[in-house]
């Protein structure tokens, strides 16, 4: 394009009479390689205008805030649903277990009886047997506290 | 609207609401959330969606809307937090850097504007949206559209004829 032509376009750019093709034009004029010198600074102007225009936003777009806390809260529901089922069912008295070891005869049950006791009583003796260390231990203190 | 439509329908305009958002934040990680915040708006009102004559246009006017509504709480917190987008720049090519550092000084200019001409020249100049359009979308007639644009320009040249003649302002 004529270089009068220009500047007659850039007068009128100022002027912000220009059409938007008009500005095309401008644009294109002065990403190219050369320019007159006087118009150089006006070539910074325009090439940022291009280089601003290809900017582009990084973050895609999320639309999912409002669903995911909808389903947060129906977890929270189902959790505390399989929480209160849970304490209900291990409440719930289990069904009566008929074999408590009862014995008919009491003839057999005495003799039941004695053997436990007896097995208590034998255990018992064996673990006082080892008391007797405590007796030493005494004796010892007494020796040293009169 | 199924959201794969919306993200589609979207998808065409996203980027302009970021340009916008980060124009008048200056900072991307607050023109990210703008852009978020907006398309989730747009997202939960979508029954309404079809009353709209033009979406796009709606949606630049919420973003222009949210940013005002963030600037000012700034304002008001009375706490200034300079953005600068920090880069580590490599070192390469001298023209290629003071290429680079020349269009930075034009977008330096550009946000030292006032907002109004800031979106104006952002939506014009970058988006190219026509002057009605963007009379729409910022609640202004277009005369003050024209206006706002020629005052906008006028003060970019001006700046930048004198880092012409100074080379440092």
């Amino acid at each position: 394009m004529e270089l009068s032509n220009i500047e007659k376009l850039l007068e009128k750019y100022f002027e912000g009479e220009t059409t938007i093709s008009e500005e095309k034009e401008l644009k294109v004029y002065f990403t190219r390689e050369t320019v007159p010198s006087h118009l150089e600074r006006y070539k910074d102007l325009f090439q940022y205008f291009s280089e601003e225009s290809n900017i582009t936003a990084t973050k895609d777009l999320k639309l999912h805030t409002t669903s995911r806390k909808s389903w947060y809260t129906w977890v929270g529901v189902a959790a505390s649903i399989a929480l209160i089922v849970g304490l209900f069912v291990t409440n719930m008295p289990l069904g009566q277990d008929e074999n408590l070891g009862t014995y008919e005869d009491p003839e057999v049950a005495l003799q039941e009886t004695k053997k436990i006791l007896n097995m208590v009583s034998q255990y018992m003796n064996e673990g006082k047997q080892e008391l007797v260390y405590l007796k030493e231990f005494e004796n010892t203190k007494n020796k040293f506290i009169k | 609207m199924k959201e794969r439509a919306f993200i589609t329908l979207t998808n065409g305009f996203k980027d302009k609401l970021f340009r916008l958002a980060k124009r008048l934040l200056v900072s991307n990680e607050e023109a990210e959330d703008a852009t978020q915040e907006v398309l989730l708006k747009l997202w939960k009102n979508k029954n309404k969606m079809a009353e709209y004559k033009n979406v796009e246009a709606f949606a630049m006017t919420m973003t222009k809307n949210y940013c005002y509504d963030k600037l000012k709480a700034k304002e008001t917190a009375n706490l200034k937090i300079v953005h600068s987008n920090y880069k580590d720049k490599q070192p390469s090519l001298q023209r290629e850097i003071e290429a680079k550092d020349n269009l930075d000084w034009v977008g330096k200019i550009m946000n030292s504007l006032p907002e109004q001409q800031r979106m104006v020249i952002q939506l014009r100049d970058i988006e190219q949206y026509d002057n009605a359009e963007i009379a729409e979308m910022l609640g202004i007639n277009e005369t003050a559209v024209r206006v706002t644009l020629s005052r906008g320009r006028k003060k970019i040249r001006e700046e930048l004829l004198k880092k012409h003649n100074y080379g440092v302002v």
